[in-house]
């Protein structure tokens, strides 16, 4: 049974104006989007930016809330649950932020950021907490002492540890990891995914991967998603979107990847051509009058297509 | 900021801390020659007036005594007489202790409602927002000056304690509207996000997460606002609505050269009070401005 399954999840705000500020449209920033997670693998979430991947990582999680749809977690609709009846599933849920910077709050000690989901989960006594947090620390490779410092003492990379051990100290199930490493540079880029990949085997977790660079997704994920205006456009393995893309929008995405070898530029340039007037001129098949993708369909019993 | 070198230290000990907002700020306060001699000449000031006004019997200063009505200063009246022959420099002690006082804890009862109901508009926004602002504007559209007479007329026991909360009443606005702006930019920060994730309840993201990084706005707001409360129990005071006569203030003392014989002759009556109010103030907005430095990296000094 899948971990997590999204059924038709949508995220709509309302767009007001006229007289009495009346709603008079929507924003459909996830827009009827349905994809399900198995327990110990990693599902990719690609898009640009905008197209609502972040939004649909943080209404997984209940940071925003769902219009319509629903969140199976285990069995558990998670978006019809009031906050009290939530609580336990936060322990099993937990999030690895974009932004190394803005995540820890700059007053805190280390000590006190990781043992945050302690305090509300579990009771420790002071000493089995710092050991328990400096056990952690350890695990994402920083050292014991690092408890009493602050996190602006910290480099980039160090501080997105700190955010990884944080999401680990309650040994959560699902880890929404929305772009973890996009902050980063990228020699530190290769270190963290290296260690998020370790994690994931010895704790066996499951981590929905919410990125937009194809490189880091190609590299992590077993299934991928591709989002575009709020709607998934393609699923399906990674090999399967890498090698036989069949959206139009997957083929730019794949098209855009930057070319190290000086050699495959004349290559590289003739493909993009080659895509850029594909898209041009079967737009109208890929997309319906609105400009919306077409619901997906599958073509093989991994892949589906959003295609009419 | 210096570098820090040091070696693997055994865990728990030597904790190397980030300097804390307070140590930045006397930081601050220290560098600024203006604001540090502010300072001292303050605390000289409040130690002389809540120290003397310990020995003075306040029932005796306000005892009118008709035989020696204006007198110049004098070794029995060091600062000379009013209209009434009451001692002016014991007025002036026992003032100042009071408009300071008054001024004190306007600003600590505004700060405390100000930053209980910002925090919790700015971190809830949504309805809870809304009607708390209307309610704000609500009460800053009322004429303050005229509601403060009507108070002081119906109020029955007239006295330092009431005044307070009067004031206070009307006082709260501002602060609510800073903490709350201050609020809505924190929020925002994925620091409190990954807190709600992370299962902490709101109360605690409010007093714990967000309100330790609201602290240094708060300092340096509270420090500024204590000079203008100062000045308004003058100023109310001046005009015939703050406190009765038989309570010395320094807006009481200020008020008599009202009368232009005392303006034009009987300088020791309210030179004095004036002066203090003008060092009490002024002291009181350098030290102010030099903690606003201390909150902006770009502005500091040191």
């Amino acid at each position: 049974m899948a971990l997590l399954n999204i059924q038709h999840l949508k995220v709509y705000y309302p767009v007001r104006g006229g007289f009495f500020r009346r709603v008079v449209d929507h924003v459909r920033a996830v827009d009827d989007v349905s994809f399900s997670l198995n327990k110990g693998e990693t599902y990719g979430l690609v898009g640009e930016s905008g197209c609502g991947k972040t939004t649909t990582g943080r209404t997984i999680i209940g940071l925003i809330r769902a219009t319509a749809g629903e969140v199976l977690f285990e069995g558990t609709d998670l978006t019809k649950l009031r906050r009290r009846e939530f609580h336990p599933y936060r322990k099993d849920i937990q999030m690895i932020f974009q932004d190394p910077y803005s995540s820890l709050n700059p007053r805190k000690r280390v000590l006190d950021i990781v043992a945050e989901p302690l305090r509300n989960f579990e009771r420790l006594s002071p000493h089995e907490e710092r050991q328990k947090v400096q056990y952690v620390l350890e695990r994402v490779g920083l050292s014991a002492e690092s408890i009493y410092k602050y996190p602006h003492e910290f480099s980039g990379g160090q501080r997105q540890r700190i955010g990884i051990a944080r999401a680990l100290t309650l040994n959560p199930k699902l880890i929404i990891a929305d772009e973890p490493v996009s902050a980063l540079d990228v020699s530190v880029q290769a270190q963290v995914l290296n260690f998020m990949k370790e994690i994931q085997q010895e704790y066996g977790l499951t981590y929905l991967f919410i990125s937009h660079d194809l490189g880091i997704i190609r590299h992590m994920c077993d299934r991928i998603g591709i989002m575009y205006r709020g709607r998934l456009v393609e699923e399906g393995t990674s090999e399967e979107i890498f090698t036989n893309p069949q959206h139009i929008y997957t083929k730019r995405l794949l098209s855009a990847i930057p070319n190290a070898d000086p050699r495959e530029r004349g290559r590289q340039e003739a493909l993009r051509r080659e895509v850029e007037k594909e898209y041009e001129q079967s737009y109208s098949r890929y997309f319906d009058e609105n400009g919306r993708a077409h619901p997906l369909k599958p073509i093989s019993p991994t892949h589906s297509v959003a295609i009419p | 900021m210096k570098a820090e070198i040091s070696g693997p230290t055994p865990v728990g000990a030597n904790i190397e801390k980030s300097p804390s907002a307070f140590s930045i700020m006397w930081r601050e306060v220290v560098r600024d020659r203006l604001a540090l001699g502010s300072l001292i000449i303050l605390g000289i000031l409040l130690a002389i007036v809540y120290g003397v006004s310990l020995f003075l019997d306040q029932e005796e200063i306000v005892k009118v005594d008709f035989l020696s009505i204006y007198s110049p200063p004098s070794a029995e009246h060091w600062l000379g007489t009013d209209y009434g022959g009451r001692d002016v420099f014991g007025q002036l002690i026992i003032g100042a202790r009071n408009s300071f006082t008054i001024g004190l804890a306007i600003t600590l009862i505004t700060g405390l409602i100000g930053l209980t109901i910002g925090l919790i508009a700015g971190y809830f926004g949504g309805w809870i927002d809304n009607v708390i602002m209307r309610v704000i504007d609500f009460i800053l559209v009322l004429p303050f000056l005229m509601l403060v007479i009507v108070f002081v007329a119906i109020v029955p026991k007239y006295n330092v304690l009431t005044f307070i909360l009067i004031m206070s009443a009307f006082l709260w606005t501002g602060k609510a509207r800073l903490i709350r702006a201050k609020t809505l930019a924190e929020r925002e920060l994925d620091y409190v996000s990954a807190s709600k994730t992370l299962g902490t309840p709101d109360w605690k993201i409010i007093i714990f997460q967000i309100l330790p990084n609201l602290s240094s706005i708060i300092i340096v707001n509270l420090t500024l606002n204590l000079a203008g409360n100062i000045g308004i129990e003058s100023g109310l005071t001046y005009l015939g609505f703050g406190l009765p006569e038989s309570t010395p203030s320094l807006g009481t003392l200020v008020s008599y050269a009202t009368n232009p014989d005392v303006l034009q002759n009987k300088w020791w009556v309210w030179l004095p009070a004036s002066l203090l109010i003008l060092v009490m103030m002024l002291c009181i907005n350098f030290i102010g401005q030099a903690l606003k430095r201390a909150a902006d990296a770009r502005q500091r000094l040191g």
